[in-house]
C-alpha cells in the first residue's frame, strides 16, 4: 500500500494513503483528543474536539476526517488548538447537566476525562438551566438525556453496526434531541436491546441499568470470553467486580463479532433468575438428599456399571463446551458403547462437503440466501450483518416455511418448495451466499447443491456448540423411551422430559433446578458460562476460548470436569487436564 | 389527486427525501406519522432518518395548520413600504388568532415569513402556494370572503 510521508509535532510519520490524520496519529502513538469519533464507526466530525493545525490551512482542522497528503506539517497540541478545544468543551460542559459528582460514569467518561485534560475547573458560559428528561423505559438501560453531548456515536452504531435505524436526532441547533423511531418511548421503539449504543456512549448519557454505580472500570476485571447463547459465538469481555459479574461487553478485536453482541448475549444471561443446584443431590427414599461429591459420583458409577449399554440412553445440551462433548461423546458412545446419543437441539443439515462459506462472507455478498434459518431470533448478530449487507446495496431471499424475522427486510419471502426460485437469483449474482438452518428440508438441501462451487455456503446451526457435537456424532438419533437409564447434559437448558419412562433412572448434570432435576435419581451441580474454562465451536467451525471470569457457585463444577471425574472414577483414562481433553476436543472435531 | 407514491417517482433516492416530505405536506397539511412512514417506505429510508428530516426543517410542519396557511411577508421591502406589520395587525383582530395559530373553524393560520421574493410588488402574503401581491385591507377582505366561500 501506497504510503504517505508527513510530520506530526515536528515528527516524521507516515501512514498508508487514505489515512485521516487521527489514524496517521495513532499510529505514531501521538494522542488527538476526540468524543464524536469511534474507531468502529465512520468519522462525521461533528464534536470539533479532534481539532489540529495543518500548515497552510486557513482554519483548524477535525483530525478525524481530514485527509493526510505528502509533506503535510500537523500541530495537535499547538496554542490555537488548546484554545479551541477548551472552548469546545466548555461550551459542551455549559449545554447541559455535566455535574459530574452525581453521574453513574464518573471517572470512566471520555467527556470528564478531558476536562481534567484541559483543566476545566469552572463554568465559562452560564450553567445548564434546563432540565432533559430521562426515558428508563428500556428495560437494560436508561437514557438520561441531561448527560448527553450529541456526539451521536449511538445514532451511527445503531445504523452502522447493527444495521436497526432505531435512532435518530431530531430537531436542529440547541433543540437537538436523541431520538428514536418518530419520537416514541425508547421502550415502545423498534430497538432490539442489543446495547451496542450503550457500549459506545462516552458519556454517562446512555446507563446499564443492572450494573450502575456497582463500581467504575478501574475497580474492575475484564475477562475475554466467547458468548455461548448461540452458535454465533461473539468474542466477549465479561466484567466483574470481587467475584460478580457485573455486565457483558461485546469485544471490539473479536474475530467473528468486531463488538456487537445482542440482547441474549449481553443481558439475558444476567436476568437469569432460575433458583441454582449448587450441591449434588441423590434420591433416597423416594426424596432429593444433598449429598457429597463423592457419594453421587459412586452411584452414577454403581449405575454404569450396573446397566446395560443397549439400556442407556444420552441426551446433551450443546450450551456446553468441546471439552464436555468430547467426553461425553468419549466416555458414552466410545467406551460404554451406548448408542441411543442424542442432542437437545436440531442440527443443520449437511449442505455441501464442507461449509466453505464464513459469516464475513455476507459483508460482500450481493445476494443472500437465507434457508430454513431464522436468525433475528436464533443467531440475533447473524442477522444484523444481514442487514448490514442490505444496507450497501445486497438483496435478501427469505426461503422459510415457518414465519421468519427478517420477512420484512427480503425482496422475496418464499416457501421451501419455491427454492428453486431463489437459486435461479444466486446463479445469476456474483457473491451469493446461502445461510441455511435446521429447517431446510432435504428437497430443498439437495436443489442447493447446484449452488456449491458459485455460492459460500455457511449453516446458522441451532442451539450452541451443536457443529462440535454433530462433528462427534452426538446427535445419532434418541429415543427417551427405550431408554431404563438416562444421562442428561441439560447444562443451563430446560428440557420437560417428556416420554421419559416413570422407572428410568435419571441423572442430570444441570446449574439450574427444573422439572428435570425434581424428577432426577441424581443431580450432579453443573457451573454456568462464566464459571467455566474451556473451548466453543461457532457454526463456521472456528474453536474459540471461554474464560472463568468467577467462581462456580456452591459445589458446582465445570461440565466437563463433571465427566472427567466420572471417566477417572470408572478407570477410563481419556483425559484429566483441561489442555489435554481440549486438544483431544479439537482433534476430534476437527480431525487433521 | 394522484397516490403519494406515483409523485415520488424515483424512489430509490435518498436525495428525494425533501421533494417527497414536500409532496406528502401537501397532500396531508402536514407531516402526520402515517405520512412518514408511507415516505419512508416508498423511499427505502429508515423512519427514523425520515422523522429526523422532517424535524429539522422549519419548512415541515409536524403539527396540524389550517387548511389555508396565511404567511405575511415581515421582510425588508414590505416592512419599508409599511405593509407588514398592519397586515399582521388587521389578520390578528379580525381572524381573532396570533400569529402562530389557528382559527377554531381550523380555516386560517397565521404566520409571518421572511422575504417572498416578490419586493417588488410588496407588501406580499402568500396562500399555500399562491402569492398576493400589494397586499391591502380591502383585499385581505376579498380574499379571506373567497376563501371561506369555498367551505360553506
Ligand atoms: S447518548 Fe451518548 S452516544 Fe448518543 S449522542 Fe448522547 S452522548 Fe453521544
Ligand atoms: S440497543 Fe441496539 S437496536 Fe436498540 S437503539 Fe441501541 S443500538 Fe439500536
Ligand atoms: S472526534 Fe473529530 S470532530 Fe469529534
Ligand atoms: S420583503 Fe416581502 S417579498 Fe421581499
Amino acid at each position: 500500500m501506497a504510503m504517505v510521508n508527513l510530520t506530526i509535532n515536528g515528527q516524521k510519520v507516515s501512514a498508508p494513503a487514505g489515512s485521516t490524520v487521527l489514524q496517521a496519529a495513532r499510529l505514531a502513538n501521538i494522542d488527538i483528543p476526540t468524543l464524536c469519533d469511534h474507531p468502529a464507526l465512520a468519522p462525521i466530525g461533528a464534536c470539533r474536539m479532534c481539532l489540529v493545525e495543518v500548515k497552510g490551512q486557513r482554519t483548524l482542522q477535525p483530525a478525524c476526517t481530514f485527509p493526510i497528503a505528502e509533506g503535510m506539517e500537523v500541530q495537535t497540541e499547538s496554542q490555537p488548538v488548546t484554545d479551541a478545544r477548551k472552548f469546545v468543551l466548555d461550551l459542551l460542559f455549559a449545554e447541559r447537566n455535566h455535574y459530574c459528582m452525581y453521574c453513574e460514569m464518573s471517572g470512566d467518561c471520555e467527556l470528564q476525562a478531558l476536562g481534567y485534560r484541559y483543566g476545566i475547573d469552572h463554568w465559562v458560559y452560564p450553567t445548564y438551566t434546563k432540565r432533559f428528561p430521562v426515558d428508563a423505559s428500556r428495560k437494560y438501560f436508561l437514557m438520561d438525556h441531561n448527560r448527553c453531548i450529541l456526539c451521536r456515536r449511538c445514532v451511527r452504531a445503531c445504523s452502522e453496526l447493527v444495521a436497526n435505524h432505531t435512532l435518530g436526532v431530531r430537531q436542529r441547533g440547541a433543540a437537538s434531541m436523541i431520538q428514536a423511531d418518530m419520537d416514541v418511548p425508547f421502550g415502545q421503539s423498534t430497538c432490539v436491546s442489543c446495547g451496542t449504543c450503550l457500549q459506545v456512549c462516552p458519556t454517562g448519557a446512555l446507563v446499564d441499568k443492572r450494573s450502575a454505580f456497582m463500581g467504575r472500570d478501574i475497580q474492575t476485571q475484564h475477562i475475554q470470553s466467547t458468548c455461548a447463547q448461540c452458535s454465533i459465538g461473539c468474542g466477549m469481555e465479561i466484567v466483574t467486580r470481587d467475584g460478580n459479574v457485573l455486565r457483558i461487553e461485546g469485544d471490539w478485536n473479536a474475530p467473528v463479532n468486531a463488538g456487537l453482541l445482542c440482547q441474549k448475549g449481553r443481558f439475558d444471561p444476567l436476568y437469569d433468575a432460575r433458583p441454582r443446584i449448587t450441591k449434588p443431590l441423590v434420591r433416597k427414599n423416594g426424596v432429593l438428599k444433598e449429598v457429597d461429591w463423592d457419594t453421587a459420583v459412586q452411584i452414577v458409577v454403581q449405575a454404569l456399571k450396573d446397566t446395560n449399554a443397549k439400556d442407556w440412553g444420552v441426551l446433551t445440551t450443546t450450551y456446553a463446551t468441546n471439552e464436555a462433548l468430547y467426553l461425553l461423546d468419549k466416555l458414552f458412545r466410545q467406551e460404554l458403547g451406548v448408542t441411543n446419543v442424542g442432542l437437545l437441539n436440531d442440527v443443520a443439515p449437511k449442505m455441501v462437503e464442507k461449509a466453505n462459506g464464513s459469516l464475513a462472507d455476507v459483508n460482500n455478498s450481493d445476494i443472500i440466501l437465507l434457508v430454513g434459518a431464522n436468525p433475528a431470533s436464533e443467531q440475533p448478530v447473524a442477522s444484523f450483518f444481514i442487514k448490514r449487507a442490505l444496507n450497501k446495496g445486497a438483496r435478501l431471499i427469505v426461503v422459510d416455511d415457518q414465519e421468519n424475522g427478517l420477512a420484512a427486510f427480503a425482496s422475496m419471502n418464499l416457501g421451501m418448495a419455491e427454492v428453486e426460485k431463489a437459486i435461479e437469483f444466486a446463479q445469476r449474482a456474483t457473491n451469493p451466499v446461502v445461510l441455511y438452518g435446521a429447517g431446510v428440508t432435504s428437497e430443498a438441501a439437495r436443489a442447493l447443491q447446484k449452488l456449491s462451487g458459485k455460492a459460500a455456503f455457511v449453516a446458522l446451526e441451532p442451539g450452541v456448540n451443536t457443529r462440535a457435537a454433530a462433528a462427534l456424532g452426538l446427535n445419532s438419533g434418541f429415543d427417551p423411551s427405550a431408554s431404563k437409564a438416562l444421562y442428561v447434559l441439560l447444562g443451563e437448558q430446560n428440557w420437560n422430559g417428556e416420554l421419559v419412562k416413570k422407572d428410568a433412572f435419571v441423572i442430570v448434570q444441570a446449574s439450574y433446578q427444573s422439572p428435570l432435576t425434581e424428577r432426577a435419581d441424581v443431580v450432579l451441580p453443573m457451573a454456568i458460562w462464566a464459571e467455566r474454562t474451556g473451548t466453543v465451536t461457532n457454526t463456521e467451525g472456528r474453536i474459540q476460548k471461554v474464560n472463568k471470569a468467577v467462581e462456580p457457585k456452591g459445589e458446582a463444577k465445570p461440565d466437563w470436569e463433571i465427566l472427567s471425574l466420572l471417566a477417572s472414577k470408572m478407570g477410563k483414562k481419556i483425559g484429566t487436564s483441561l489442555d489435554e481433553v481440549s486438544a483431544h476436543a479439537a482433534q476430534a472435531i476437527h480431525p487433521s | 389527486m394522484q397516490p403519494l407514491e406515483a409523485k415520488i417517482a424515483d424512489p430509490a433516492k435518498r436525495s428525494m427525501l425533501l421533494t417527497a416530505l414536500y409532496i406528502a405536506q401537501e397532500q396531508y397539511g402536514y407531516l402526520t406519522k402515517e405520512a412518514i412512514e408511507r415516505v419512508a417506505t416508498r423511499l427505502g429510508l429508515p423512519v427514523a432518518d425520515v422523522y429526523s428530516m422532517a424535524s429539522f426543517y422549519s419548512l415541515y410542519r409536524l403539527q396540524p395548520t389550517g387548511r389555508y396557511v396565511l404567511q405575511v411577508c415581515e421582510g425588508l421591502s414590505c416592512h419599508l413600504v409599511g405593509g407588514a406589520d398592519r397586515l399582521v395587525d388587521y389578520l390578528r383582530k379580525k381572524l381573532g388568532i396570533e400569529v402562530g395559530e389557528t382559527t377554531p373553524d381550523g380555516l386560517f393560520t397565521l404566520q409571518t415569513v421572511q422575504c417572498l421574493a416578490s419586493c417588488g410588488t410588496s407588501p406580499a402574503m402568500r396562500v399555500n402556494d399562491a402569492l398576493y401581491e400589494n397586499m391591502t385591507a380591502e383585499k385581505v377582505d376579498e380574499l379571506l370572503d373567497t376563501l371561506r366561500g369555498y367551505h360553506v
